[in-house]
């Protein structure tokens, strides 16, 4: 499905464009504009990112209250909380996100992020996808439930494909609701760990062997399969067939090899290790994730909820919802970095929105895509940097506002993806991997 | 005033051949005489070796008599460079041919239009696709029509918009258009356009010319020619196409380098940028179609196996004939016929979505009668399973949406399904039927349609593309890519739908009911389309109440283009795993069948029997082509598209769970569901279920047949290996394993039992001796079945029909 097309819109491959460079000799081009051209195919650059960890704060966490406080704005806007020095002088975000205030020099905080879509459903699909969907907020049926368009991550695994032994593309706890592989098709489909792996039972679904079935008894059931499969009829087979034989190869890797099956079991970390990250939720995930990446997976995306704020935002802010992302991030970034992963690994935070500047009679912030902040750290984007700004009230970007096509054309860019390529949908429509959008070049370091 | 006139219709094309070439000519050269009027016209030439009709276009050598007048590419393309006659002399080897060369008087040529000289270019250097300024926001501010179908909405993007910028009067050269076209400027797209080249100069005397976008009644493409329409090639060889427009003046002029061409093949026939066709090393067929300007044409490449004698195995019916007819041509030999084993697994799969359990397994391969296959054929067709997996799949194209049109109308919609097929209705009589239903959404109807379906435009897209295989979606907003659909036809269809009453009725479900419709008016131009079917005269819709009965009666009368080829190929592609026309529901003259005599017989045929589908679907069945092995020869390997071997099919994902289920003797127990239920019964399409969803079960989101997964994946295998339900069936203690471990059956036996239960075939002498390792090694009987049972859940051979 979906096969490649061989024109491009906003860029060429560089073969391409080297091709046009040596036939436009013949057509009288001067060597400056040759030079201009090759500047204008935007020819993946470096790859800086091997992998990406995706954490997605579904609700939309409250960008005023966590990385763009305005102590400043009236009591009805600027809310309960108080800004904090970071280690980035004259950097401030607010007091509930502290442990990632000592380590601001490793991530960078974008304030100006903006769309339109205000809702739940349409704007993670927007988010998630790079595309409006195409049912209204609410409707969406099934999971995942971008239908049509291709989440990011399976963008990643269909242009990056398998390295490891793990699948190149994993979600968890929960899929994300537009994180399939729309037209892609059930290949580039996430690999869901429906468990969570903050619960002291953890095991990933389907990835363990029967109970009762040894090694002994697994290498006679391999064996018994593999036989059948060479005396049956299918010996020689072509095709989807064939590719099916091939994914046996991989889960049974998946399942037996002590590389993969090491990598999801997050058991094995040390205590301290754990207590790191936290013993949540996001926490777990984030280690996890941190693993998977080490073992070649792609992209990893991570679903937490619920920030969907309209009652009692502070509480809810300070209590339960910051306190355990405050630690998984600052953990995950840190401990990346002094594995020296943090340079080859992106990690983004984000929700589908922000929330409402004004203060709702229930202490609660409403919906607000205008204006909204994402975290970026590591995989080629720079480091203790804050890129746009807000008005007073945290409610339009007051620098250019960036959309989720520059920002997924960034990330594709850091992961040297050409965002410009071209799949046809089974009906023939054409659809870049990103429609529009241009590269956030004050992120890239 | 016409500047280009060439004198090359292909008729004369053929008189040119006799009459330039006498017995000693080894080639001929297309066209005879080169006429050329502007700078920036061309002629591509082909040169054909007259003997073996191969191309020599990319072989030959060419010079021009007197190069100051006109000069020619290696590739065989003639540019005028400036007024005069000259000729072009072809040479190959020790034989040389020469054609007149008139170029015109250049000083004064034709003013270019802009929609007949400009948008092609547009058009070809990829600026209005839908992948830049032709999407719906256009790109970076500039937006052009898809394609060029809106020349008045381009030429004010272009000359009004972007504050005049985009076209420079006086400096032609320094207008946007060109500067970012060649890259000058700094250009998203890169550079399209070579500076000074043919196409430069086009634009560029277009905007010196005064940017208009003058009538030109007389410029107007009314028809391309492509030539060669047919063409035999053989490995590593190429073939130049030559493509001639037709205008309304009566011109005709070499469009090869405008025009745009892609393979419906591409694992055969590729063809580039400038037409030239080349092949690979898979024998078949491809189609190149060529698009200039909204109108399509194609050339259809055969590219034989050479040198094998082809022997013609004996032919059941007409579908034999048909598809031998093909093979030989190609030179592919088919495969054998496959054993009745095989063939039993197979048929069951396909007609009723079910294993054949251990008893029908015994009973059919103990049957020695010559006509059994046949009988089981018309047995199965007969069985209530043969309507539920049918009715299942109906079900998936037509949308049953249990989350649209409540359970009630789910289960009304699919029970109706189910007794058009258990009664055999005739299938122009069921979508009569169905084009035309009124009343309650909650009975035994097919009401439900039109709730799922809530507009016009809904309704025009699904039932052209369901029933008559024509996409006619693409022509809601822009000219279809790849056809002759325009807007207005898009509303014409679409027109028939808009009496379709609906309201809420007090016992609950939709009441859909007929009222007098009112026509559709065009988007652009306002003016209101009568409704009518793809292709067909405006039916007079004055004594209709109910505009439905037009567009049903259209339909599925005999003489409809698409209707009977539709069926044909949705079934077809069921039973062999490839349509003869592929994606199974885009039929186009421009996308043709793989094998059109076989695809124009089955129609006859079904036309023929009174749209009998049971009728179709056992000549299908019965003939040697359906019943060939899936083994395939070194000689037919590669061969995907004609049918010479059995295909592997992936299973269904709801046949796939009811295979497992039926095979350990542990029935699924759906969720909310009483017991008993198999998954091809379940009318709900929104049931939460792992399976269904690492499967690729359809969420009936759309009518195409595409949305059914059957892509395989690591997820997949992993839930049958590993995941707790396999477990649980294969440890069931009621279920079989645990039986036959219980049993006082030798384990020979045993073995048998669960091939039999499982691939549908007694296990041959190597096989049984390589599962009764497990009971040689297993800790338990029991062990060892359940390692038995696992092991062929989780083979090939059984996850696929083959």
């Amino acid at each position: 499905m979906g096969h490649r097309r061989n024109s491009y819109c906003d860029g060429q491959t560089r073969r391409r464009t080297l091709q046009i460079g040596a036939s436009s000799l013949l057509g009288g081009l001067t060597l400056p504009s040759i030079l201009e051209m090759q500047a204008n195919a935007a020819a993946p650059g470096p790859i800086r990112a091997k992998a990406c960890i995706f954490l997605m704060l579904e609700g939309g966490p409250s960008h005023i209250d966590m990385w763009d406080l305005k102590p400043e704005a009236p009591s009805e806007i600027r809310g309960t909380f108080h800004p904090i020095s970071t280690n980035v002088p004259g950097t401030q975000i607010g007091n509930i996100m502290p442990r990632c205030a000592q380590i601001a020099d490793r991530f960078t905080i974008m304030r100006s992020h903006s769309h339109k879509d205000n809702a739940h459903q349409t704007g993670r699909h927007w988010v998630l996808t790079g595309y409006p969907p195409s049912f209204a907020d609410g409707q969406a049926k099934g999971m995942p439930f971008n239908e049509l368009y291709p989440s990011v991550g399976s963008i990643v695994s269909r242009e990056l494909g398998q390295r490891g032994a793990v699948p190149p593309y994993v979600e968890m706890p929960n899929p994300l609701g537009p994180g399939g592989p729309g037209f892609y098709g059930a290949r580039y489909a996430p690999f869901t760990i429906d468990t969570d792996p903050v619960q002291p039972d953890f095991e990933v679904r389907d990835l363990n062997i029967a109970e009762g079935v040894d090694e002994s008894r697994l290498s006679l059931r391999r064996r018994l399969l593999e036989g059948a499969d060479k005396e049956g009829p299918g010996a020689n087979v072509t095709g989807r067939a064939k590719t099916m034989s091939s994914y046996y190869e991989k889960a049974f890797e998946l399942a037996t090899s002590p590389e993969a099956r090491k990598a999801f079991r997050i058991q094995d970390e040390p205590e301290s290790m754990r207590q790191r990250y936290g013993m949540s939720s996001i926490g777990q995930c984030s280690l996890l994730a941190r693993r998977l990446v080490e073992a070649g997976c792609r992209f990893i995306g991570i679903d937490h909820g619920s920030w969907d704020t309209h009652v009692d935002n502070f509480t809810s802010h300070e209590k339960a919802l910051c306190p355990p992302t405050d630690q998984a991030l600052s953990a995950l970034i840190t401990d990346l970095d002094e594995r020296g992963l943090l340079d080859e690994t992106l990690v983004v935070m984000m929700g589908e929105m922000g929330r409402t500047p004004r203060i709702n009679k229930d202490a609660g912030r409403d919906h607000w895509s205008q204006c909204q902040a994402v975290i970026f750290a590591g995989g080629g984007t720079r480091r203790g940097t804050v890129i746009g700004a807000s008005d007073a009230t945290a409610s339009y970007p007051t620098t250019q506002p960036y959309g989720i096509q520059d920002l997924l054309r960034t990330v594709f860019h850091l992961m040297g993806i050409d965002a410009s390529k071209v799949y046809d949908t089974p009906l023939g429509r054409p659809v870049p991997i990103v429609n529009g959008g241009s590269l956030i070049n004050e992120l890239i370091a | 005033m016409n500047s280009v006139r060439l004198i090359h219709l292909f008729s004369l094309c053929a008189i040119s051949w006799s009459v330039a070439c006498g017995d000693d000519a080894e080639f001929t050269i297309s066209p005879a005489t080169i006429n050329l009027h502007a700078e920036e016209d061309s002629q591509q030439v082909l040169v054909t070796e007259i003997a073996s009709r191969l191309d020599l276009t990319r072989s030959v050598r060419y010079e021009i008599a007197e190069p100051a007048i006109a000069a020619v590419t290696d590739n065989g393309r003639v540019n005028p460079v400036t007024s005069g006659s000259t000729t072009l002399r072809v040479i190959n080897g020790e034989r040389v041919q020469s054609i007149p060369v008139q170029i015109g008087n250049l000083a004064s040529p034709r003013p270019v239009s802009f929609r007949y000289d400009v948008l092609p270019v547009l058009t070809k250097a990829g600026c209005n696709s839908g992948g830049c300024h032709g999407k719906a926001e256009g790109q970076n501010g500039f937006k052009l029509s898809i394609f060029g179908f809106d020349a008045d909405a381009d030429h004010d993007a272009l000359v009004s918009e972007g504050r005049g910028r985009r076209v420079h009067l006086s400096a032609p050269d320094h207008s946007i258009l060109l500067r970012k076209a060649t890259a000058e400027m700094p250009h998203g797209g890169g550079a399209r356009i070579v500076k000074d080249s043919v196409w430069y100069q086009r634009l560029r005397r277009w905007v010196a010319e005064g940017a208009r976008d003058e009538p030109a009644p007389d410029s107007e493409v009314t028809a391309i020619k492509v030539f060669p329409s047919e063409v035999e090639m053989s490995p590593g060889k190429s073939q130049q196409l030559q493509v001639t427009a037709v205008t309304a003046g009566g011109d005709q002029r070499c469009v090869t380098v405008e025009a745009e061409y892609q393979s419906n093949a591409e694992d055969i026939a590729t063809a580039d940028r400038d037409g030239l066709i080349t092949v690979s090393e898979i024998p078949g067929e491809a189609a190149i179609l060529v698009r200039y300007m909204g109108h399509v044409g194609i050339c259809r490449v055969t590219l034989p196996r050479s040198g094998n004698e082809f022997a013609r195995p004996p032919e059941q019916n007409f579908v034999d004939t048909a598809v031998w007819d093909r093979l030989q041509k190609l030179g592919i030999p088919p495969s054998d016929r496959t054993d009745d084993a095989a063939f039993l697994r197979r048929v069951f799969l396909d007609v009723i979505g079910t294993l054949p359990t251990e008893t029908e397994c015994r009973e059919f391969l103990a049957d020695r009668s010559p006509a059994r296959r046949d009988t089981l054929i018309r047995k199965l067709l007969n069985r209530p399973e043969y309507a539920d997996y049918h009715a299942l799949r109906w079900a998936d194209i037509l949308r049953v949406d249990k989350s649209i049109v409540t359970p009630q109308g789910a289960v009304a919609m699919t029970r109706w399904l189910k007794t058009q097929l258990r009664k055999n209705a005739p299938y122009d009589r069921m979508v009569h039927n169905l084009i035309t239903s009124q009343g309650n959404t909650l009975t035994e109807s097919p009401n439900a349609f039109f709730q799922v379906h809530k507009d016009p435009g809904m309704l025009g897209r699904s039932v052209s593309q369901v029933f008559l295989g024509v996409r006619i979606g693409c022509a809601e907003c822009h000219h279809h890519p790849f056809e002759r659909w325009s807007q207005k036809d898009y509303y014409a269809f679409a027109g028939f739908f808009t009496g379709v009453g609906r309201k809420g009725a007090p016992s609950g479900g939709q009441k859909i009911f007929p009222q007098p419709g009112k026509d559709l008016s065009h988007p652009r131009t306002g003016e209101s389309v009568a409704p009518a079917g793809l292709g067909a005269p405006a039916p007079d819709l004055s004594e209709e109440y109910d505009r439905r009965n037009k567009l049903a009666d259209w339909m599925v009368s005999k003489e409809n283009p698409w209707f009977a080829r539709m069926i044909v190929n949705r079934l077809w592609a069921h039973y062999f795993g490839r349509g003869l026309v592929e994606p199974i529901d885009d039929l186009r003259a421009t996308n043709p069948a793989t094998n059109e005599p076989l695809m124009n017989a089955l129609a006859s045929h079904l036309i023929k029997h009174d749209f009998d589908i049971r009728e179709l679907t056992f000549a299908m069945l019965s003939s040697r082509t359906y019943q060939l092995s899936a083994r395939t020869l070194p000689e037919n390997r590669s061969d995907s598209q004609n049918y010479s071997h059995a295909a592997w099919r992936p299973l269904p994902a709801e046949v796939l769970l009811d295979a497992n289920c039926q095979a350990t003797g542990v029935a699924e127990q759906f969720n909310g569901w009483p017991e008993g239920y198999r998954a091809i019964q379940v009318w709900d399409n929104r049931m939460p279920s792992y399976f269904f969803k690492v499967f690729g079960r359809p969420q009936r989101v759309s009518v195409c047949e595409c949305e059914r997964g059957n892509e395989p994946s690591i997820s997949q295998a992993l839930h049958l290996m590993n995941s707790p339900e396999s477990v649980r069936r294969i440890r069931h203690r009621d279920g079989v394993c645990a039986q036959l471990a219980a049993s006082d059956d030798e384990p020979e036996k045993i073995i048998e039992r669960i091939y039999l239960r499982t691939l549908s075939r007694f296990p041959a002498a190597r096989e049984s001796q390589l599962m009764r390792q497990a009971f040689e090694q297993s800790r338990t009987r029991r062990q060892a079945v359940e390692d038995i049972m696992w092991a062929l859940l989780n083979t090939r051979e059984f996850v696929f029909n083959h």
